[in-house]
């Protein structure tokens, strides 16, 4: 699983992209790389000789510790898609775009925010 | 003054390795039982967390990745979440006795029950780590710390014959009444103690809290040669002072107070005062590194915002972990559990946490995407290599020795 990328920089999936952190515009975590979306592969078939190589279309990243540990797939909808165009940069970390993010943060992450977090004395304020 | 600052952050995480609770009385019960027939495994435990903790900060100021975001992204989801549940486990177990450890000093010095300090201890700990700055946090913990230096006046005031404790230093021998086993089992445990992984997550942590970068090496490097090395000569000031006025006496460690007697034998009322305030920093510190590293390694391992630098409704389940943790090792010490039998036990985990941890520091501080130019020299790569033998020595050694001993019986 190796790709090229515009500057012919050769990547490997799993050693370059899989579990680097995303990183949104403002400089904050936004997940961990999961898995790969990949076009133009399909399960058990060999790809026909002649046709385009396989593109990654899209970064996944989600809820998926337990499948990534103990194996299996899990549903799709768990994971929270990153289209190739909203990544901006790929270094040490993965670098996303200003833009509309799908699903803009986590649901847990805004749940205890609201609920627990900004209850409490100084939860909305740096520390001093 | 700055200067003196700009190292706190390497004090405050050696203080938390080499002189929290469980080190403390460790040191005060191999000091009363093998003299200072130890002392070299300090000597070796402290050039190999020097070593690492100086790739790990390293690592974090030119690539900005924390060590545990490194484990994940080196060893993969599988083998890191196995480092990641004896980590925080070992962190876990130390939280909570260092919070005992906090309750048990306040007790020397007031009489009032360890019980009725714990929810204090446990308060003042999230209260900390909830409001404090960072910065503030380390130079109070760090200078406050500072106090347990008494332990070394001490050892001078007790005007010891220094050229037996020289040969006993220089030539060490397994004393006739103690067994190889259990010689061999406190030698893994003082090693594992400076090596303790909470110490590189910590400090990889704090220099991206301090926002270090690549002009900072010069800081994270001075960091890392004054806070160990202090931290390691106190270490053996206390097992001195035990080896001095305990030793002959047979006097048995069981808890804080026999740590203690050989600084009052010196210096009386006075240094006792010292030696309390310096615990109580020591563990308070130690509880702050415990509790904040637990944090730290979750969020990094499954990629969550962190850091004591964001308002915490931007960091919301580092910080209900962090909430949590505090309030399941306090409760496991209503269970009225002996805080320093705990830390002993966290021995086992540091085998598997261990060699899982200085591995990926020592695989990416030679990886140019990380580090660019700043990669590891051929001396750091030799003496990387040596250590990561002796760490899986250690760690493979430390379960068997621990069952054969009783723990050290």
């Amino acid at each position: 699983m190796t790709e090229k990328s515009t500057d012919t920089r050769y990547l490997d999936a799993r050693l370059h992209l899989l579990d680097r952190q995303l990183i949104d515009h403002d400089g904050n975590p936004a997940g961990i790389v999961d898995d790969l979306e990949l076009d133009g592969v399909e399960q058990d078939r060999d790809i026909d000789i002649g046709a385009p190589p396989p593109r990654a279309t899209a970064l996944l990243s989600g809820h998926v510790f337990a499948t990534r540990v103990f194996g299996g797939s899990p549903p799709r909808s768990r994971y929270t898609e990153f289209p190739w165009r909203l990544i901006a940069k790929v270094d040490v970390t993965v670098r996303l775009r200003d833009g509309d993010h799908p699903g803009e943060g986590d649901w847990v992450e805004r749940w205890l925010r609201r609920r627990i977090i900004a209850h409490i004395p100084g939860g909305r304020h740096a520390a001093e | 003054m700055k200067k003196v600052f700009a190292v706190a952050l390497g004090v405050l995480t050696a203080f938390g390795g080499f002189l929290d609770i469980g080190d403390l009385v460790t040191n005060a019960v191999v000091g009363s039982r093998f003299g200072l027939a130890l002392v070299w495994v300090v000597v070796v435990g402290v050039v190999g967390i020097c070593l690492f903790a100086e790739m790990s900060g390293r690592v974090a100021a030119v690539s900005g990745r924390a060590t545990f975001e490194i484990i994940r992204e080196r060893l993969g989801p599988r083998t890191a979440a196995a480092n990641l549940l004896a980590s925080f486990l070992i962190n876990l177990m130390t939280l909570t006795a260092e919070i005992g450890g906090i309750a048990l000093a306040l007790q020397l010095a007031t009489d009032v029950g360890p019980l009725m300090w714990i929810p204090v201890a446990a308060f003042a700990v999230w209260l900390v780590i909830w409001r404090v700055k960072f910065q503030i946090m380390e130079n109070v913990t760090g200078l406050a710390g500072l106090c347990l230096i008494v332990f070394a006046v001490s050892v001078f005031a007790l005007q010891p014959n220094w050229s037996t404790l020289g040969n006993d230093v220089l030539h060490p021998v397994v004393p006739e009444n103690e067994s190889a086993a259990t010689y061999w089992y406190y030698a893994i445990a003082l090693f594992g103690a400076a090596m303790t992984p909470y110490e590189v997550f910590f400090f990889s942590s704090g220099a991206i809290e301090e926002r270090w970068k690549v002009k900072d090496l010069a800081v994270s490097r001075a960091n890392v040669l004054v806070g160990f090395p202090l931290g390691g000569i106190l270490s053996v000031a206390v097992a001195t002072c035990a080896a001095i006025v305990l030793l002959p006496n047979q006097i048995e460690v069981t808890s804080l107070s026999q740590v203690v007697m050989p600084v009052v034998a010196a210096g009386g009322k006075l240094a006792l005062a010292f030696v309390i305030i310096g615990i109580v920093a020591a563990t308070f510190g130690a509880a702050l590194e415990t509790t904040l590293s637990g944090g730290y390694i979750l969020a990094q391992f499954l990629g969550w915002s962190w850091g004591k630098f964001r308002r915490p409704a931007e960091a919301a389940r580092f910080h209900v972990v962090m909430f949590v943790s505090i309030v399941v090792g306090a409760a496991v010490l209503f269970t009225g559990i002996d805080p320093i039998m705990v830390t002993e036990y966290s021995v086992v985990f540091s085998a598997i946490a261990l060699p899982l941890t200085y591995l990926p520091i020592l695989i990416v501080a030679n990886d140019p995407q990380y580090m660019g130019e700043h990669t590891n020299g051929t001396v750091t790569n030799a003496l990387g290599s040596i250590y990561l033998v002796v760490i899986v020595a250690a760690s493979v050694a430390a379960i068997p020795l621990m069952i054969v001993t009783g723990a050290g019986q």
